[in-house]
């Protein structure tokens, strides 16, 4: 338990930092040098060191935003095992309830951004409200395959011990399948190229960073640290999905986990530097791809295991 | 039986005392308020205490040989009928200020009347048991409905919300009589004892009827047309009790048909659930596409029908597929979930009441900000948002996960039950996404931003019962939410009354899964606590300030540049395109100097769409055709009855 609360914080405390390797990924692709890897951190001091400018049109509903969104995203991590860990809590259906509470996120993050009145938030707005719609979907077809492979409904039966790696060996050829649908989830939830572009300077291209336009300082700190830690619990998944091997010597597990961070991070940082951002009305198919993908990596193991 | 006897004679009374004293507006509505509410509580502690005592209670009373009435409580009866209570209870309450208008005290007194009429009929249709009693209640429960819903019968609207809902609810009782007429032929009695004694092909098709009769009751698409018509029409504490509870008791007919046909096919499972699943995915969709906030709310309710049907469908399938756990998990889901329904689309419908009232305007698009002087229906609306889109620590959280926890036991099963399983799943996930972008805009349009219009600018809210009201709602939705434990042993309850052929429930597996939404409750709850106080500390003696918001750059902003509910709505009405046609109308804009212009939208419902070609115009084609048998002459209409009973005879 203690070992898991510490790991917990630790990614907590690290997810800014691996956020900044796909700056410097996109920077070492730009031909510059890019900011310090350590600028998440720099960036969330500075917040919290200001005060904040709030707009005449909101409601204690704005203040709420970032608290809740930031707080979703740490509860998240808490059911997710770290590195093959046992998660702090565990329990059949945590995975309905990480995904509900990701959803609950998202409510006050729209809620947040309707509360401007601004039409720029309005449009971000409809376009987070949308999207996760199709997201959810194929979350679910992800889960429904776990739940056909392992009989459980839990990240820690998932991703905790040698369970992993006993799924790629039962159906390694549709777990691939599931890499990619997962992938294209982790690109659109956490708003990265070419869903959205957290880089892009015009408003009316954005999704959640013109959401969060009115919010300033602390409020702010607690969006970014929320969205690299939402971004650290997609990554995480991943990491386990892709380097799940099992050596049984102490420490080796951990570096596995975090080499399969960076290589994560890696790839986000190297996409967003080669391909553009789609238009909006084509951002539904790209999404809907996964959701393809993973209903046939379902279909396929209905041979595997009979 | 006797309290519940008492209980609804003090209904009664109320109803009767408004009518009476009908002149004085006062106490009309306040012998109404006190005396209906009084009934309810009455009623709700006593099915309370019939719900953990698990006996079944049963009364007959016989006039003249012609009317055999019986009741029976059971389980299940006493489950709806604590719902029942707890929402009419708090409607009751809601009323008194609500209805506070002296200029039509008689209008009022008459609505209180065929409210405490609607109450008792609901609480007698859950409680009858055979079908002259069955049928007996239901018709008073449309008839008393019907007059609720035509309140504002000056509205030529109203009157045709009205005459849908009358021609619906006839159509809807015609399949029910038919449903009857089937079990009486092969038992030969009004009881519903020996039902189970039929032959299958019997089954399936009384079975058929009652899902469609029920249906049109429940609001399951393609019958749910009348729905979003009725429901808005009528005062906004009958819309609760009819979107939160009436619409219910159509789900009680299919459950209590179900128990007693006692028939495990699996092709009831799969077409309740394929029709929840449409009922669900349309209704939330049409939903999406309105910009009146009660027509919203009435389609919402359809998507909710769709989401108990899903959790029916997954008991109907465990059952026939022999798999305990995930039949008793699908169906204590789906009464949980019309527990949670009840809850917090009454709250919904309360709040969008008070909106109506203080602004005068039911359209969303000319509201806006109302969240800033209107606090408590704001916050309470909110957590009914937050609940109706199955969010945790909310109550619609609860019942969801214990239906995703049914669906799931399906996942391991073969062929159709497997793939019917990822079908129900997903669409529940697609449900809960689109709920959630449904609800987030009425919020976000409504309550949040600026004033659109005039109607909306500093409006206060008022009456303290409906805010009361209200906020004894909102707080079981969160009660409910994180402490979903105690309730759930009363669905279970309720679940055991189904007859589904288990010995008894044990109640530890499904109290772990009630512990664990507790648990998960509680994280956030603690985690959000945790990161405000942070971020309290974060702020103190920090220079916050005030300013306008950030227009990007454009220093003119008006509020009516806000974006509208239409235009949040357009991309996901959009991508359901062929289920969800979309009529644009706009003027286009021409030469140097453009004339005004305007621009006008509205989804349309296909069922509705249709309903006029594929079934009005043939049905008023053949009677057209038949129009001479209709003269006018009554020895001749005496005549047509003899005729008929003559033929009858040749059948008997």
């Amino acid at each position: 338990m203690f070992e898991s609360i510490v790991l917990w914080l630790a990614a907590v405390l690290t997810a800014p930092f691996f956020s900044a390797v796909i700056l410097k990924v996109k920077a070492f692709f730009g031909g510059k040098k890019g900011p310090p890897l350590l600028i998440n951190y720099y960036t969330l001091i500075k917040l919290v060191s200001k005060g904040s400018v709030y707009s005449t049109s909101t409601t204690a509903v704005f203040k709420m935003g970032p608290v809740i969104s930031c707080a979703t995203a740490l509860a998240a991590l808490l059911f997710l095992p770290i590195a093959g860990h046992i998660p702090v809590i565990s329990f059949n259906g945590d995975v309905i309830l990480v995904l509900y509470l990701l959803g609950l996120g998202r409510f006050f993050t729209i809620a947040a951004a309707m509360d401007t009145a601004s039409p720029f938030e309005g449009m971000g707005a409809a376009r987070e409200a949308f999207f996760p719609i199709i997201c959810e979907a194929a979350m679910f077809m992800i889960l429904i395959f776990f739940y056909r492979m392992t009989g459980e409904l839990s990240f820690a039966a998932y991703f905790s011990g040698t369970g992993t790696l006993a799924l790629w060996q039962i159906a390694g050829p549709s777990l691939l399948f599931i890499v990619i649908a997962f992938f294209i989830i982790l690109v659109t939830e956490t708003s990265r190229v070419p869903v959205d572009d957290p880089a892009t300077h015009l408003e009316l291209t954005m999704i959640h960073e013109v959401m969060v336009l009115d919010h300033s300082g602390p409020d702010f700190a607690l969006i970014e640290l929320g969205a690299f830690c939402k971004l650290f619990f997609y990554a995480a998944i991943l990491s386990g999905l892709i380097l799940p091997f099992e050596s049984g010597i102490a420490g080796m597990g951990m570096l596995l986990f975090v080499a399969g961070l960076f290589i994560v991070y890696l790839v986000v940082g190297i996409i967003e530097s080669i391909i553009a951002r789609y238009r909006m009305d084509k951002v539904p198919q790209f999404v809907l791809t996964s959701f393809a993908l993973a209903f046939f990596a379902t279909i396929i193991t209905l041979e595997l295991i009979q | 039986m006797s309290h519940f006897f008492a209980a609804i004679c003090l209904i009664l009374a109320g109803g009767a005392i408004s009518l009476v004293f009908a002149r004085h507006n006062l106490f009309s509505r306040a012998a109404a308020a006190i005396l209906i509410s009084a009934g309810c509580v009455w009623g709700l502690v006593d099915a309370v205490i019939k719900l953990t005592g698990s006996v079944i209670h049963s009364a007959a009373f016989q006039y003249l040989n012609l009317f055999f009435l019986a009741f029976e409580m059971d389980g299940l009866s006493a489950f709806f009928l604590a719902v029942i209570f707890l929402i009419c209870l708090l409607a009751a309450v809601y009323s008194f200020h609500y209805m506070d208008d002296p200029d039509s005290s008689v209008k009022n007194a008459v609505n209180g009347f065929f409210f405490s009429l609607l109450v008792i009929s609901m609480a007698l249709v859950v409680t009858a048991a055979n079908m002259i009693t069955f049928m007996l209640s239901w018709e008073i429960m449309s008839l008393s409905s019907f007059f609720l819903v035509i309140h504002n019968y000056q509205q030529k609207e109203n009157q045709k919300a009205g005459y849908l809902y009358f021609v619906f609810s006839h159509v809807g009782a015609m399949f029910l009589f038919a449903g009857f007429g089937v079990l009486y032929t092969y038992t030969g009695s009004f009881g519903f004892t020996d039902v189970h004694t039929l032959p299958a092909a019997a089954k399936t098709l009384a079975f058929v009827l009652f899902f469609i009769g029920f249906g049109s009751k429940a609001g399951v698409f393609p019958f749910h047309v009348w729905l979003p018509h009725a429901h808005p029409a009528a005062p906004s504490h009958i819309s609760a009790v009819m979107s939160g509870v009436m619409i219910k008791t159509g789900i009680y007919g299919i459950l209590r048909m179900y128990a007693l046909l006692e028939m495990p096919a699996p092709g009831f499972g799969y077409l309740v659930l394929a029709a929840g699943v449409v009922s669900g995915i349309l209704g939330v969709v049409y939903a999406l596409g309105q910009t009146d906030i009660k027509r919203l709310l009435a389609y919402s309710s359809v998507e909710n029908i769709g989401i108990i049907l899903i959790g029916m469908g997954i008991g109907m399938i465990g059952v026939s597929s022999h798999n305990p756990l995930m039949a008793v998990l699908g169906f204590s889901g789906a009464i949980f979930h019309v527990l949670n329904h009840a809850m917090f689309k009454s709250l919904l419908f309360m709040g969008a009441g008070m909106v109506v009232h203080q602004t005068g305007t039911r359209s969303m698009d000319a509201l806006g900000g109302l969240l800033k002087s209107m606090k408590i229906t704001g916050f309470a609306f909110i957590i009914g948002s937050l609940a109706i889109c199955g969010l945790p620590p909310f109550n619609g959280f609860a019942g969801e996960f214990f239906i995703y926890m049914g669906g799931f036991k399906g996942i391991s099963l073969d062929k159709i039950p497997f793939a019917v399983s990822i079908a129900a799943i997903v669409s529940l996930a697609v449900i809960g996404g689109l709920a959630l972008a449904c609800f987030t805009r009425v919020v976000g349009i409504v309550f949040q931003g600026e004033p659109r219009t005039e109607a909306a600018r500093s409006r206060t809210e008022t009456g303290p019962t409906m805010l009361g009201a209200m906020g004894v709602l909102a707080g079981i939705c969160i009660v409910v939410g994180v402490f979903p434990g105690w309730f759930f042993n009363l669905v279970l309850s309720a679940v055991s009354a189904l007859n589904l052929g288990y010995e008894r429930i044990p109640q530890a597996p499904f109290a772990q899964i009630a512990g664990h939404i507790t648990l998960g409750a509680l994280v956030i709850v603690v985690l959000v606590l945790v990161v405000a106080v942070l971020r309290l500390l974060f702020y103190r003696s920090k220079p916050v300030s005030r300013s306008g918001t950030w227009g990007c750059g454009f220093t003119r902003p008006t509020v009516k540049m806000q974006y509208t509910g239409s235009s949040y709505a357009f991309d996901i009405i959009q991508f359901f395109r062929p289920a969800a046609p979309l009529e644009e109308n706009h003027v286009p804009i021409a030469g140097r100097f453009p004339a005004g212009t305007s621009y006008d939208s509205r989804v349309h419902d296909i069922a509705e769409r249709y309903m006029e070609p594929a079934v009005v115009r043939p049905v008023q084609f053949v009677f057209d055709r038949l129009r001479w048998i209709q003269h006018g002459d009554i020895h001749l209409y005496i005549g047509y009855i003899l005729l008929a009973i003559v033929l009858l005879l040749f059948f008997i």
